[in-house]
């Protein structure tokens, strides 16, 4: 990856394997531990990650102080939810003052940053998701609801979290360094599976872009910006977000990396095998979703990693996921 | 009682605040459904129901997303809210195009494409038994045999509680082999679902209820 980062030439390509939940019962623990245990997510991912050749960094994703949290629990659950919002009312909205950014609650995620720094690694994730945070504080439907009817009630939630997401940003930079933060976007919420290309423009775009805009007048060389889900009405305002040079921009399943590629030509783009089909596919479903991608990827003149179209299912088929290496391994190699 | 020419007029206004998610036009022309002696029931098929027909339309051609739906669902029940009690009280045999248990699967709390679907569903005139969000498996089950439903709806938007659904398929196809199962969410595709055992499937909100109806009349043609 640092290669890929730095332009230089590759001999094949990379994977970012998006293990989360997978690292977990990989190596035998709870997927709660990854977004709770510092050691034990640092140490799943790593073996994971050394297990299958990936280049994922260890890091736990995760800010609990967003009203009542249930962690994941039984045999169904993927990641932690919000139980209660912050905000319920009008009133609340207008009122809300978020905590000091050093206490909202990241010391696990920024003590498995401690680990991955002492352990030579060159990275540390920090979050940075200043739309979906705001859907965090209040529920998505709120938040859609007051896009609509109250929008300066909506721009209120998304200035708080734009700055809030700065503020991290800023934090995570004094305590690491900008030359070992790769800040990461995701954005789940702002999918045309939710909101319109409009909505977009006018809710999203410009907080996005300011957030990148601070985060790499920080001194931060790059953005692995994981642009989630159904969005290809959104690429051309995606396409105004300043990455990084070069920045990574990733995707999910539903956009075409040919397509990902025309609006990202100086970037690295990462993706897209459907987590579904790495779940329930079988390895042949795998093998040549995974060799399309790598065929589509390869061409692109900012460079390619291959990942999955969002985090890997947890439960998938290990033997799934080590046939999308076998064809990482079979066609991914440069000349 | 409201002249022909008169009561068109107010279901093409319900329609339209409907569409146009306007609350309190539509609650304004409900009240005025029943003050001109308008039947409820007519205005619910033909004015609220109608609208949301357009609205699942432009929902599906991507002129509507989540934002304007969920408005346009607050029209929608508010004018349900005051026109129900009047059908209700009115003693009138309403037709039910048929009956269905959704629910989103345990472990997973993302109810609004459910919510969405639910819509839908009660718009077009079917009988929603909505058992909610993180649902126990079994309780699929006991809701189908107790509304005896022809239809069961599976929603799930995580990989991990998307498993679920074949298991709830197996235990509903083991209590009653004639019940028709449909599945959706974001991780679902038609493939997943033809693994999975599922009859039916639904890429949006704004297909399920063509899907339901589809399986509906192969049901019943049995």
């Amino acid at each position: 990856m640092m290669a890929l980062l730095k332009r230089e030439p590759l001999d094949r390509i990379p994977v970012w394997g998006s293990v989360v939940g997978f690292s977990a019962i990989n190596v035998g623990y709870t997927i709660a531990d990854m977004y709770s245990d510092p050691q034990k997510a640092f140490d799943a991912m790593l073996w994971t990650a050394e297990q299958y050749g990936f280049q994922d960094i260890p890091v736990i994703f995760w800010a609990p102080k967003l009203g009542e949290v249930k962690m994941p629990e039984g045999e169904f659950s993927q990641a932690p939810t919000v139980s209660r919002y912050l905000v319920t009312t009008e009133e609340e909205a207008w009122k809300l003052e978020l905590p000091d950014v050093k206490r909202e609650g990241r010391r696990a995620t920024m003590e498995c940053g401690k680990l991955v720094v002492e352990s030579g690694g060159p990275f540390v994730n920090v979050a940075i998701m200043p739309f979906t945070y705001a859907g965090s504080l209040c529920g998505v439907e709120q938040l859609c609801k007051w896009m609509m009817k109250k929008p300066e009630l909506a721009h209120r939630l998304l200035r708080l979290s734009t700055d809030r997401n700065v503020e991290r940003a800023r934090y995570w930079a004094d305590t690491f360094g900008t030359e070992h933060l790769l800040p990461y976007t995701a954005e789940p919420t702002t999918s045309n599976q939710i909101i319109s290309p409009k909505h977009f423009e006018e809710f999203a775009l410009p907080y996005v872009k300011e957030v990148h805009e601070k985060i790499l007048a920080l001194g931060c060389k790059h953005i692995l910006c994981h642009i989630c889900g159904e969005q290809n009405m959104n690429l051309p305002y995606w396409a105004q977000v300043p990455m990084g040079d070069p920045g990574i921009a990733s995707f999910g399943h539903e956009v075409d990396l040919d397509v990902a590629g025309k609006y990202f030509p100086n970037d690295i783009i990462m993706g897209n095998v459907e987590p579904a089909v790495i779940q329930t596919g079988t390895p042949a479903q795998v093998y040549e979703l995974t060799r399309i991608c790598i065929e589509k990827g390869r061409k692109h003149p900012g460079g390619f990693m291959l990942a999955p179209g969002c985090e890997m299912p947890p439960k998938a088929p290990p033997y799934n996921v080590w046939t999308m290496m076998k064809a990482v391994s079979d066609f991914g190699w440069y000349e | 009682m409201a002249s022909e020419e008169r009561t068109k007029e107010i279901l093409k206004g319900l329609h339209d605040a409907v569409v146009s998610f306007d609350e309190d036009k539509t609650v304004e022309l409900c009240h005025t459904v029943l003050d001109e002696g308008i039947d409820p029931y007519t205005a619910v098929m033909d004015g609220l129901s109608s609208g949301m027909l357009k609205v699942s339309d432009l929902y599906n051609k991507k002129e509507y997303f989540v934002p304007e739906l969920l408005l346009c669902s607050d029209a929608l029940y508010a004018g349900l809210d005051i026109l129900r009690p009047a059908i209700v009280a009115s003693g009138k045999e309403t037709s039910v195009k048929g009956s269905i248990v959704i629910g989103v699967v345990e472990g997973d709390i993302h109810d609004i494409g459910k919510n969405l679907v639910k819509m839908m569903f009660e718009a077009a005139g079917w009988t929603v038994y909505d058992l909610g969000r993180d649902v126990k498996l079994e309780r699929f089950v006991e809701e189908q045999e107790r509304t005896n439903s022809e239809i069961v709806g599976i929603s799930a938007l995580m990989t991990t509680s998307m498993l679920a659904m074949p298991r709830v398929i197996n235990m509903l196809r083991a209590k009653n082999p004639n019940v028709r199962i449909m599945v959706g969410g974001a991780p679902v595709n038609p493939d997943v679902a033809k693994k999975y055992g599922a009859d039916g499937y639904a890429p949006s909100a704004g297909t399920a209820v063509e899907e339901a109806t589809r399986l509906l009349e192969t049901l019943r043609k049995k």
